[in-house]
């Protein structure tokens, strides 16, 4: 049987996998990927966790960061291809502009 | 005229805000205008001022934030009122003397800002208000060091800020606790000073209250060891800049003590007496023998200033009539005279662009009118009976006499320490032959000069013969404010420092 | 009578208002008649006023309030018994004098107007001083008086400083400052003994003080006397605060005549005489007076006998004196002190004038042994100077006989003999040093015309404006008796004993012939011609008593020059060093550590992913705490 506890498992190594991507990985595009996998790893704990309380909210609050993930992969990626043309490059060390 | 407090307060902010618009050629004009309307609003409360009541008058109140207790609370008593006059006073003669080439305008509109926040500081009731002014103080005080000051003038600005403004701070924190316990003890929010008054501590609550308001206090006046901002600020401000500085701006801090401290805190202002004294007595000495070793003119002043504000604290802690009235007078003739004495140091920098002594000698005779004022100003500082510096001096010295005859002795030698470094720096710049060719055709004081300096001496001497019109109303309030710390004290140690004299009783 | 003792009080003030409306235009004969008028004016409402005092007793008037706050009160009111009436009509008649001679003397001095507005301020203040009903009223004037002091000895400004070798006050305007700050030194002692009888009587009026006096502590009373003495000490240039009083001599002549011997220096044995019944309840403090009194009179005689300045060898003559008057004063016999402090202030004033004369003949040179024969060309000087030398000196019937052999007679009959012995001693030593400067200066060979002086004697309204002084010099003691009468209405009358009586013939007998024997030892010695011993010269002795005992150097090598030391390393090393230092210090650390912090802004965003996710981790762990601990 497979209950809460794995699924929560699931969503932890999930994250887990997505905040080491976000620590570890240089490209941008692969940021965006990381940071996807993370809400997405929420998303399943959400729903998971609204099904055991048999409680909708957490189901719709799922679907909100889909729709914030999607919304906002569209800006970041549009943005991404600004910064690409402006620059030739994704790597996140070539941008320390903000260097104090 | 009910509100004339509030007139005073806001009549050279509206002035200061139109001066905007005046154009640059008239802007002298104007500035000597406003300043002189002003100065004789202060006389004119004066005039209305009932002296016989030693409590607070021309009240004023508009709630604000009235949940908070936070409200625009104004009064005058004796001991505030001379130093608002003061305070107009020095204004106009420092506007009058002004002397600078670059940004007149400027300069002017600041003046009259420095003036709004002067004023404001003495007149509030209301700790959040007082707070206020006396925070705005720095702004006009920083751009008048900033950009008129001399080649470390930036240096000395910001220390002159960071360092006071870190004091307020501390000071700031103590507000909103006693507001705190205010609020536990009655169950409202209060920042009302004559509601805070009528709070009865416990002396552990009093003795954090008291170090945080000292702490505040203490650096602006400035006490040793917080006192090494003022000498850099002096050194490098403009000469208005540095009259307005030791006339006004160090007497906020003595007044705080008066204001604030004592009444409030009475067991604990008592059982503090001794560090203070002996910090004030190192005060005494201890910059009376720097000011001596000073090469430059201003210098010696700027560290005089420091002594002589150790008399006045000093004075403020004797807990007795004689002591607090003497220090209050005292705050007023240390305004007048180191005001008078860095206008006339300002005067000979304009004319040789040096304050070395080693640059001067036989001044006396080739400016025989200028050594006479320094002359006199000199004499009014080391305390010569008849005039000014006196009367204040010797009542501080009195009345901690009573506290303790050893430390007044330590304390006394003031007035040698003093006649050692103001004699040294007259012999050195007014006596001898003229040796540098560069004096020998320097002009005399001009009129615009004497107009400044002139009514200074008169005051000098007139408060220096017959001090009662201004005395007395110090007094009576000062009695009042002994009598109220008296009956407040709870400690036995405190009820026996705190001495009412025997009219007040008598009168009873 | 209050307008008399008005005009007697303020004449001398607006006589000094007068003359500085013109102090920095060039002279006016006008100001010196002016001033020197409203001084007469004084003089004569002061004596009317002690006519009025010997009729009807003494006038208390009150001018107006002056400082009123807490218990303190302290009025403008005037006192004039028969003390102060007696001081002020002594300090108006010598001041009088002296400012008809400043006429003559200032003549040529480009600040004509300055000085006399200066001198008739002098007079103000010591009116003031003797006149005040009050301990702070008396204090007005006593650091009155020490500003005009400082203004007249410092009047010629404008002279360089030099060597001590060359001259040993330096310059004038070193040797103000010296007086002045040496006085505030002694001023101090006096302000606290006036904070000692505010606290412990709660009045500074003389009346209720010393109705007070004898019910307070013993001890209490020690200290207050001690305290008001010192003050007494700075002013009368008591040992060891002594230094000034020579150096002082660096002012014109008639200053060091009115200022420097006949009123300023005398305040402080007015102050011990005004302060008698205090002084009478502390046998043991005015013990120490009349000692102290007792060796300054020998010490300063001593200095007198070998130094060969004009002036300066008067001004130890003066200190000596007034070391008389503090012996008198200690012993009890308070009008005796007062009675040599009159008859004192009229022969050296005069002595003063003379030596005025002098330098003004000889072009202000100082120095007795570039003199020599003067009295062929200065015969009224010569006269006016012997004679004050004779009255000093103790000669029948000079004035000085009387006061002088007085207070040897008290010595006696006070069974301190020693004391007694010591005064006999410098009534000796005083004969000879003045009769050595007489002599050397007025007798013997006209060494200065060698030197290319041309000495000539002063104008004649000078010599008739000295004329009362030389009167009084003479005639003063022979009215000791109705003196006596009328101050002992206000002090203490002071008895002689049987035994004294007896001995009374024989004392002034012993005392006439040490003074003789002095004078007698100057004519053997100078009279023909300066003898000069190069043994003497060159022993030890008189080089220790040439150099003033090597106190004005004691004093420069321990307090003056490590004071501007420990100044400069008060400033230097501790303000700089260590209090701003540790100012800038913690802003320094403040800054030093935003600067370390500022690493962290690299600019480089996966470095800052990394903080974020530590951030994060670390507020999980904490969470999670949190949840455990709940």
């Amino acid at each position: 049987m497979i209950g809460l506890g794995h699924y929560l498992i699931l969503a932890s190594i999930l994250f887990s996998i997505g905040l080491v991507g976000v620590i570890r990985r240089k490209n941008l595009l692969m940021l965006f990927f990381a940071t996807e996998i993370m809400l997405n790893a929420a998303n399943v704990a959400f729903a998971a966790i609204s099904s055991y309380h048999h409680d909708l909210a957490g189901q719709m609050f799922a679907f909100f960061i889909v729709a914030v993930a999607a919304s906002e992969v569209a800006v970041g990626l549009g943005l991404l291809i600004l910064l690409y043309k402006k620059y030739g490059t994704l790597d996140l060390d070539e941008f320390t502009m903000m260097k104090g | 005229m009910e509100n004339i407090l509030s007139v005073l307060v806001f009549f050279p902010l509206v002035a200061a805000i139109l001066g905007f618009l005046v154009g640059k050629k008239s802007i002298r004009v104007y500035g000597i205008s406003v300043a002189t309307i002003e100065f004789l609003l202060t006389l004119w409360l004066w005039f209305a001022f009932d002296n016989s009541n030693g409590g607070f008058q021309f009240i004023e109140y508009i709630p604000l934030v009235s949940e908070f207790g936070i409200n625009y609370y104004l009064g005058v008593d004796g001991i505030s009122l001379f130093i608002v006059i003061m305070a107009a006073l020095m204004t106009l003669v420092g506007i009058i003397a002004l002397n600078v080439k670059k940004d007149l305008k400027n300069m002017i509109i600041t003046l009259l800002f420095l003036e709004v926040a002067m004023i404001g500081v003495f007149v509030s009731l209301d700790a959040i208000v007082f707070y206020l002014f006396w925070e705005f103080s720095l702004v006009p005080m920083l751009y008048i060091i900033g950009a008129w000051g001399g080649e470390l003038r930036l240096y000395a600005a910001i220390k002159f800020f960071l360092y006071t403004f870190a004091g307020s701070l501390v000071m700031l924190v103590g507000m909103l606790y006693m507001a705190y316990v205010y609020h536990s003890v009655s169950g409202v929010w209060s920042f009302a000073i004559t509601d805070w008054y009528a709070l009865v501590l416990p002396l552990s609550i009093q003795k954090w209250l008291f170090w945080a308001f000292f702490l505040g206090f203490a650096i602006k006046v400035p006490m040793f060891p917080f006192h090494t901002w003022l000498p850099y600020a002096h050194g490098q401000a403009p000469t208005v800049g540095s009259v307005i500085l030791a006339a006004v701006l160090l007497k906020m801090g003595s007044y705080g003590f008066v204001r604030f401290s004592l009444p409030m805190f009475p067991d604990a202002s008592v059982a503090y007496i001794t560090p203070v004294a002996i910090i004030a007595i190192i005060m005494i000495i201890y910059t009376a023998m720097v000011a001596y070793a000073q090469k430059d003119m201003k210098q010696v002043i700027a560290y005089s200033s420091i002594s002589h504000m150790g008399v006045i604290v000093l004075g403020t802690f004797a807990m007795n009539a004689e002591g607090i009235s003497g220090s209050i007078f005292q705050m007023l003739s240390h305004g007048i005279v180191s005001g008078a004495l860095f206008l006339l140091v300002g005067v000979i920098y304009d004319r040789r662009h040096t304050k070395l002594m080693s640059e001067f000698g036989g001044l006396a005779l080739v400016m025989p009118k200028y050594a006479l004022i320094f002359g006199i100003m000199m004499m009014a500082s080391v305390g010569l009976p008849l005039t000014i510096g006196f009367i204040g001096e010797y009542l501080s010295l009195a009345g901690f006499f009573k506290i303790s005859p050893m430390l007044t002795l330590l304390a006394g030698t003031s007035i040698i320490l003093g006649a050692i470094y103001m004699l040294s720096l007259y012999k050195r710049s007014f006596f001898g032959p003229v040796t540098n060719e560069a004096n020998a055709k320097l002009p005399d004081l001009d009129s615009k000069e004497l107009t400044a300096l002139v009514p200074l001496v008169a005051l000098v001497v007139w408060l220096g013969v017959y001090p009662k019109p201004v005395l007395g109303p110090i007094d009576n309030s000062v009695k009042a404010l002994v009598t109220f710390m008296h009956e407040k004290a709870q400690t036995s140690e405190a009820k026996s420092v705190i001495v009412v004299s025997k009219r007040t009783k008598e009168a009873k | 009578m209050e307008t008399l003792v008005y005009t007697a009080l303020f004449a001398p003030l607006v006589g000094s208002l007068f003359a500085a409306l013109f102090a920095m235009s060039p002279k006016r004969q006008m100001t010196g008649v002016v001033t020197s008028i409203l001084l007469f004016v004084s003089f004569f409402s002061s004596a009317k006023v002690l006519m009025h005092v010997v009729e009807h007793g003494e006038v208390h008037i009150k001018l107006m309030d002056w400082i009123v706050a807490g218990d303190m009160y302290i009025p403008f009111g005037f006192n004039v018994d028969a003390v102060s009436a007696v001081m002020m009509t002594v300090v108006t008649l010598v001041s009088m004098v002296v400012h008809i001679y400043s006429n003559g003397y200032m003549e040529h001095d480009r600040s004509f107007n300055r000085f006399f507005s200066y001198l008739s301020a002098f007079v103000f203040s010591m009116m003031v001083l003797v006149m005040s009903d009050n301990f702070l009223g008396l204090f007005i004037g006593w650091e009155g008086v020490g500003v005009c002091s400082w203004l007249l000895i410092g009047f010629w400004y404008h002279k360089e400083d030099v060597g001590r070798d060359v001259n040993p006050s330096i310059s004038p305007s070193w040797a103000a400052n010296e007086a002045f700050i040496m006085n505030r030194i002694a001023d101090l002692g006096m302000l606290v003994g006036i904070f000692l009888i505010y606290w412990n009587v709660g009045s500074l009026q003389y009346d209720k003080v010393f109705e007070v006096v004898p019910g307070l502590d013993h001890g209490l009373l020690v200290m207050i006397g001690i305290f008001l003495f010192i003050g007494a000490m700075g002013k009368s240039a008591q040992f060891p605060m002594h230094t000034w009083l020579a150096d002082a001599m660096e002012g014109p002549t008639p200053v060091s005549a009115l200022i420097h011997a006949a009123t300023m220096v005398t305040a402080g044995v007015y102050l011990v005489i005004r302060a008698n019944p205090l002084y009478e309840l502390i046998p043991e403090v005015s013990y120490f007076i009349a000692s102290l009194g007792t060796f300054v009179a020998i010490f300063a005689a001593s200095m007198a006998l070998v130094n060969r300045d004009l002036k300066r060898i008067i001004a130890y003559s003066t200190l000596s004196q007034l070391g008389y008057m503090f012996a008198a004063a200690g012993l009890g016999a308070y009008w005796v002190a007062l009675f040599h402090l009159a008859a004192h202030a009229f022969f050296k004033a005069l002595l003063f004038l003379g030596a005025g004369n002098v330098m003004h003949a000889m072009h202000d040179e100082l120095d007795i042994f570039k003199m020599g024969g003067l009295k062929k060309v200065m015969k009224w000087t010569y006269i006016y100077m012997g004679v004050a030398s004779l009255a000093l000196c103790g000669i029948w019937p000079l004035a000085g006989f009387y006061s002088k052999d007085t207070i040897l007679e008290v010595a006696f009959n006070e069974h301190t003999y020693i004391i007694w012995f010591i005064l006999w001693l410098t009534a000796g030593m005083t004969a000879f040093y003045s009769f050595r400067l007489v002599f050397i200066a007025f007798w013997g060979d006209e060494r200065y015309k060698k030197l290319g002086f041309h000495p000539h004697e002063v104008q004649n309204y000078v010599l008739w404006g000295m004329l009362p002084l030389g009167i009084l010099a003479v005639v003063f003691g022979w009215h000791k008796e109705s003196f006596m009468e009328f101050v002992t209405e206000m002090l203490p009358a002071y008895e002689m004993s049987e035994h004294t009586h007896h001995m009374v013939a024989t004392l002034t007998v012993a005392t006439t012939l040490i003074a003789l024997g002095g004078i007698l030892l100057a004519f053997r010695l100078y009279s023909v011609r300066l003898r000069r011993d190069e043994k003497v010269e060159k022993s030890k002795i008189y080089k220790v008593l040439s150099n003033q005992y090597y106190i004005p150097i004691f004093y420069k090598n321990t307090f003056s020059e490590p004071y501007a030391k420990l100044s400069e390393i008060a400033w230097k090393e501790v303000d700089m060093q260590v209090v701003d230092a540790t100012v800038d210090g913690i802003a320094n650390i403040i800054e030093e550590s935003g600067d370390a912090a500022r690493q962290a802004q690299s600019g480089n965003l996966s470095d800052y992913l990394r903080w974020i996710a530590i951030g994060a981790i670390a507020l999980a762990v904490l969470a999670l705490f949190a949840a455990l601990k709940s």
